[in-house]
C-alpha cells in the first residue's frame, strides 16, 4: 500500500511540472528548438552533403548517402565507378541532391577566399550557391554550421552524462554516509591503502603504455583499455577487502573506524571549482592528442560538482527526517530508505543543472575551439569557424553565423533550464 | 570567531598542496623537452663532435640550472625493472625510450650497454671526417642513429640496423667504424636474449628524499622565488608583475560598472515583476546572458574596430604610445584601448549579476516582513531599499567570492582576442609553450585568490545577515 501511495504522488508531482512547464510559452518554443536541431545534428548527412541522397547513374540507381554508412560501417563496398569521383561534375541521368549540396571539408577552389553571401559567385547554378558564403580555403560556411551542430550537440549531451554520473556517484556517497556512518574497521583501511597502491601500479602504471598507445590510435580502443584497467583495478580492490575479512577475527584489528567521506569529497568539490575551468582544460587538453572525446570527457569531469552538491544535500535532508527514523525503527533497510525517498527528491535541482550545465557544456567547446585548442584543427566546429572571423576581419558572415548558432543553442537550453526551475518551484505554482 | 577563520585558513594549505600537486602530474606527463626548447636547438644531426658536445654542455648545464636534473618527487613506486636513476639520462627522448625498453626487456644493465654502445657509436660517426664521396651516406647514417635512439620495437630497431649496415657498406671511410657498429647489435641481442620481463611487475619503492623538483619548486614558491619562465628565461614574478596592471584595470572596471548598473536593475525588476517593463528587461538580460562573449568581441572587432566597417576603436593592444608619452595622453590613449574589452566583460557580468539580484529580490520579498512592512503603511520605495534589499544581498556576496579569482585570472578569453598583454594571455602563452613555472605559479595565485574569495564572502554574510554566526557552524 505504501509504494502504490508513492507511486501516485510522483505521478502527480511530474504531472503538474508538466503541467506548469506547458504554461511557459518560451520554453515550450525554446524545447522545439531543441528538437529541431537534434533533427539536423541527426540528418546532418542529407541537409548537407556533397554526395546525391538518391541518384540514376548509367542506368543504375544508387542511394549513394546510404551507401557511404555502409562503406563506413564496412558491409559495403563503393562500385568502382563511384570510387573517388567528383560528385558534383558526374553526369548523372537524374539526382535529388541534399539541401546543401557541400560537405564542410570540401574545398571550392572558385569561391575561396572567403566570399561573401550576397556577393556574385562562381557556380554553375542556384543550385550550388553557397548560401552563407565560404571562408578563406572555400568551404561552405552553411555546411560546415549544419555539420557542427552535431558537435556540438554531442559535446553537451555526452559532458552533462558524464558529469551526472560522477555528481550522482560522489554526491550520494557523500549524503549518504556524512561523516561518521561509513566506517572500516583498521585492518580493512591498512588493506585498502596498500591494495589502491597495488591496483593503482597494475591497472595504471604497467598498463601506462598500453593506455598511451591507445591514445595514439583512437578514442574507442583507449576506452576498451579503460576499461579494462578500471576492471583490473576493482578486481584488486575486491581481493584486498576480502584479505582483510580474513584477518577480522582478531578484535584489535577489527576496531571500526568512521571515515569522513562527506568532509573529503566536500573538499576535492572546493579543489574542482578553485582551478578555473578554462585553465584546467587547455592544460589537459595540451598534453594530449586533440580529440573532440577528449574535450566532452574533460567538461564533464570539471562539470560534476553542482550535481554532487544538491544529490548531498538531499540525502543529508531526507536522512534527518522523522518518518526515516521511524522506518529504521521499523527495521528497513536505510540504504533503501534513503535512496527511494531523496533520489526522486533530488531529480528536480538535478534536472535543471543538466538543462543549464549543457549550455555551459556547448559555451565552452566554442571557446576551447575558438582559441583552437582541443578540436583538432580538421574538425569545423562553431567556435573554430567563428576563429576564423579573426583572422579575415572583413568577413562577417565567419563570425554571424556560427556565434547565432552558438547564441541559438545556448539560449534554448537556459531557457529550458530557466522554464524548468519555475516549473519545479512550488512557490511560482499559480 | 577567530577560531573559525584560523580553522578556514588551515584548510587553505591541504587544498593548495593537492593543486600544486594536480599540475606537478601535469607537467612532468608533458610532452617535449622544456631544455631543448629554450636552448632553441633544432636538428642537431650536422656539425662536429666539438659543436655536440658544447650543445650537451650547455643543455646539461641549464636542465641543472631549472632542477630538472633531479627526480620528479620524494618517491615513485615504479617496476622493478625501472632503475631508480633513469632520471640521470639528460636527454628526454632518450630516457622515454630507455624507459621503455626497460618495461619491456627488464634487464637494465643490458639496456645501458646497449645505450652506450649507441653513444659510442655515434660519437665516431661525428668523427668521420666528410668527403664528397661520403657526405649523403654520413647524412643518412646520422639521421638513422638518432630515429634509433628512439626506438623500442624490435622490428623496426632491426629494420634500422639493416639499413645502417647497408648504408655503411657504401664507403670505405666507414670501415674503421665498422666494429662499433657490430657491438650495438651484439649488445641489443643480449638485450633480447636475457630478457626478464616479469620484473616490470613486481612493484618496488624508491625513496629520493628532498632532493627533488617538486620539493625545489614548493620550498621557493614559498619564499616568493617562483623561477624562470622557459620562454625567455625572465623571472616569472617580473612578467607576472608586468601583466596583472592590464589585468586589473580591464577586471576593475567591468566589474565596477556591471555591479553599478546590475543591482539597480535587478532590484527594479524584481520590484515590478509582472510589468511590461519588467518583462522587457528580463529577456533583454536573459539574451545577454547567453550571448558568448568571444562572439560579441569578434563582432566588435569586425564592426566598430577598424577593417572594413566602422573604425571607431581600436581592436588590439592595450596602448599605442611609448612609456615616455606624457601621463595624460597615455591615460586617455589607453582608456580608449580598453573600451571594447571592458565592454564586453561589463556586458557579461552585468546578464549574471543582475538575474542573481532578480531571484534573490523576489526571494526576500515573498517573506513575511515584507507584508508586514507594508501593512504598517511604510512607503514602497522604504520596503524595497530598506528592508527586502539588505536581505536580497547574501548570494550577490557569493556571487562576488567567484568575481575575485578572476581579477587575477583575468579573462582568457578576452584577452586572447584584443591581445592584451595580461595574465589571461600570459597564462594562456604559457601553457600553449608549456612555459610550466609560469603556470604553476598562476594556477597558484588563482586558486589562492578563489579560497581567499570564499573567505571573504563568508566574513561578508555575518555583515548583510547577523543572524549567520560562524560559531554555530563548527559544531
Amino acid at each position: 500500500m505504501n509504494t502504490t501511495e508513492k507511486i501516485k504522488s510522483d505521478q502527480s508531482y511530474w504531472a503538474v511540472v508538466r503541467k506548469q512547464f506547458k504554461k511557459n510559452r518560451i520554453a515550450v518554443f525554446a524545447s522545439y528548438v531543441i528538437a529541431i536541431a537534434i533533427f539536423i545534428a541527426m540528418f546532418a548527412d542529407f541537409l548537407a552533403n556533397e554526395k546525391p541522397i538518391m541518384a540514376k547513374y548509367k542506368g543504375t540507381i544508387y542511394f549513394p548517402v546510404f551507401k557511404e554508412y555502409a562503406v563506413d560501417l564496412g558491409i559495403a563496398k563503393w562500385p568502382s565507378a563511384l570510387l573517388n569521383v567528383d560528385w558534383e561534375n558526374l553526369q548523372f541521368d537524374w539526382a535529388i541532391w541534399p539541401l546543401i549540396p557541400y560537405l564542410p571539408q570540401n574545398i571550392d577552389f572558385e569561391n575561396a577566399q572567403s566570399v561573401s553571401p550576397f556577393e556574385e559567385q562562381h557556380v554553375k547554378s542556384k543550385r550550388w550557391r553557397h548560401w552563407l558564403g565560404t571562408d578563406e580555403l572555400g568551404h561552405d560556411v552553411l555546411a560546415g554550421t549544419i555539420h557542427a551542430t552535431r558537435i556540438a550537440l554531442s559535446v553537451g549531451l555526452v559532458a552533462m552524462s558524464v558529469a551526472s554520473l560522477i555528481g550522482l556517484i560522489l554526491g550520494s556517497i557523500a549524503g549518504f554516509f556524512g561523516d561518521s556512518h561509513l566506517k572500516i574497521s583498521r585492518i580493512g583501511i591498512f588493506f585498502n591503502l596498500l591494495f589502491f597502491v597495488l591496483a593503482l601500479f597494475y591497472a595504471f602504471g604497467t598498463r601506462a603504455y598500453s593506455l598511451g598507445d591507445a591514445i595514439g590510435q583512437s578514442f574507442i580502443i583507449f576506452l576498451g583499455q579503460l576499461v579494462l584497467s578500471l576492471f583490473e583495478f576493482i578486481s584488486i580492490m575486491v581481493l584486498g577487502n576480502l584479505l582483510a575479512k580474513l584477518f577480522s577475527f582478531i578484535p584489535i584489528l577489527n576496531k571500526k573506524i568512521p571515515i569522513p567521506v562527506d568532509m573529503i569529497i566536500m573538499r576535492l568539490i572546493e579543489i574542482v571549482i578553485s582551478i578555473p575551468t578554462l585553465f584546467l582544460m587547455i592544460s589537459i587538453i595540451s598534453i594530449a592528442k586533440p580529440s573532440v572525446f577528449l574535450v566532452m570527457a574533460v567538461i564533464g569531469l570539471v562539470g560534476w560538482t553542482g550535481i554532487a552538491r544538491f544529490i548531498r544535500a538531499e540525502l543529508l535532508k531526507v536522512r534527518s527526517l522523522e518518518y526515516i527514523e521511524a522506518a529504521k525503527a521499523l527495521g528497513f533497510k536505510e540504504f533503501r530508505i534513503v535512496f527511494k525517498h531523496a533520489i526522486p527528491n533530488a531529480i528536480s535541482p538535478v534536472l535543471i543543472s543538466i538543462s543549464f550545465g549543457i549550455a555551459a557544456a556547448i559555451l565552452t567547446e566554442a571557446s576551447l575551439s575558438f582559441l583552437g585548442v582541443g578540436v583538432p584543427p580538421e574538425v569545423m566546429t562553431w567556435g573554430s569557424l567563428l576563429s576564423s572571423a579573426r583572422s579575415s576581419p572583413s568577413s562577417w558572415w565567419l563570425a554571424v553565423v556560427p556565434g547565432t548558432a552558438i547564441f541559438i543553442m545556448v539560449t534554448v537550453y537556459n531557457l529550458v533550464g530557466e522554464g524548468l526551475t519555475d516549473a519545479m518551484d512550488p512557490k511560482l505554482r499559480k | 570567531m577567530a577560531g573559525y577563520l584560523l580553522k578556514r585558513i588551515l584548510i587553505f594549505i591541504p587544498t593548495l598542496l593537492v593543486i600544486s600537486l594536480l599540475t606537478h602530474i601535469i607537467s612532468i606527463n608533458a610532452p617535449g623537452d622544456p631544455v631543448d626548447m629554450m636552448l632553441n636547438h633544432g636538428d642537431n644531426n650536422e656539425g662536429q663532435n666539438v659543436q655536440r658536445e658544447s650543445y650537451q654542455k650547455s643543455y646539461n648545464q641549464l636542465r641543472h640550472d631549472l632542477n630538472l636534473d633531479l627526480p620528479v618527487f620524494y618517491f615513485s613506486i615504479s617496476a622493478l625493472s625501472t632503475p631508480d636513476t633513469l632520471y640521470k639520462i639528460s636527454i628526454v627522448y632518450h630516457r622515454e625510450t630507455l624507459k621503455r625498453l626497460a618495461f619491456m626487456y627488464g634487464n637494465w644493465q643490458q639496456i645501458s650497454a646497449y645505450y652506450l654502445s649507441l653513444q659510442k657509436f655515434e660519437y665516431a660517426l661525428y668523427d668521420v671526417a666528410k668527403t664528397d664521396s661520403n657526405a649523403v651516406y654520413l647524412k643518412k647514417a646520422k639521421e638513422d642513429i638518432f630515429q634509433l635512439y628512439l626506438e623500442y620495437d624490435t622490428l623496426k630497431i632491426n629494420y634500422l640496423f639493416s639499413q645502417i649496415e647497408n648504408t655503411l657498406k657504401q664507403d670505405a671511410s666507414f670501415q674503421l667504424i665498422q666494429p662499433l657498429f657490430n657491438s650495438i647489435q651484439f649488445s641489443f641481442s643480449n638485450v633480447l636474449s636475457s630478457a626478464t620481463p616479469y620484473k616490470s611487475y613486481i612493484p618496488k619503492l624508491y625513496w629520493y628524499g628532498l632532493q627533488n623538483e617538486y620539493h625545489h619548486w614548493i620550498t621557493h614558491f614559498m619564499i616568493g622565488d617562483f623561477g624562470l619562465s622557459y620562454q625567455d628565461r625572465r623571472p616569472v614574478a617580473a612578467k607576472i608583475k608586468e601583466a596583472i596592471g592590464w589585468t586589473l584595470i580591464l577586471s576593475f572596471f567591468s566589474i565596477l560598472f556591471s555591479y553599478l548598473i546590475a543591482i539597480p536593475l535587478g532590484v527594479i525588476s524584481a520590484a515590478k515583476k509582472g510589468s511590461k517593463r519588467e518583462k522587457i528587461i528580463s529577456v533583454f538580460l536573459f539574451m545577454l546572458y547567453s550571448l558568448p562573449v568571444f562572439w560579441i568581441g569578434t563582432l566588435a572587432i569586425i564592426f566598430l574596430g577598424g577593417g572594413d566597417y566602422l573604425n571607431w576603436f581600436p581592436a588590439f593592444g592595450v596602448t599605442n604610445l611609448s612609456n615616455n608619452a606624457p601621463f595624460i595622453d597615455r591615460f586617455w590613449d589607453i582608456a580608449y584601448h580598453f573600451v571594447l574589452p571592458v565592454f564586453c566583460l561589463f556586458y557579461n557580468n552585468l546578464a549574471f549579476i543582475s538575474r542573481q539580484q532578480r531571484g534573490a529580490m523576489l526571494n526576500a520579498l515573498s517573506h513575511d516582513y515584507i507584508r508586514t512592512a507594508r501593512a504598517k503603511g511604510l512607503s514602497e520605495s522604504n520596503v524595497i531599499w530598506k528592508h527586502a534589499f539588505r536581505n536580497s544581498l547574501i548570494p550577490i556576496i557569493t556571487q562576488f567570492a567567484h568575481v575575485f579569482p578572476t581579477i587575477i585570472s583575468g579573462a582568457f578569453v578576452i584577452e586572447y582576442l584584443f591581445t592584451i598583454p595580461g595574465m589571461g594571455k600570459l597564462t594562456f602563452d604559457a601553457l600553449i609553450y608549456r612555459d610550466y613555472p609560469m603556470v604553476f605559479t598562476n594556477l597558484m595565485l588563482v586558486a589562492f585568490m578563489t579560497l581567499l574569495g570564499n573567505l571573504v564572502a563568508d566574513i561578508l554574510y555575518t555583515v548583510a545577515d547577523p543572524r549567520i554566526s560562524f560559531n554555530k557552524k563548527d559544531e
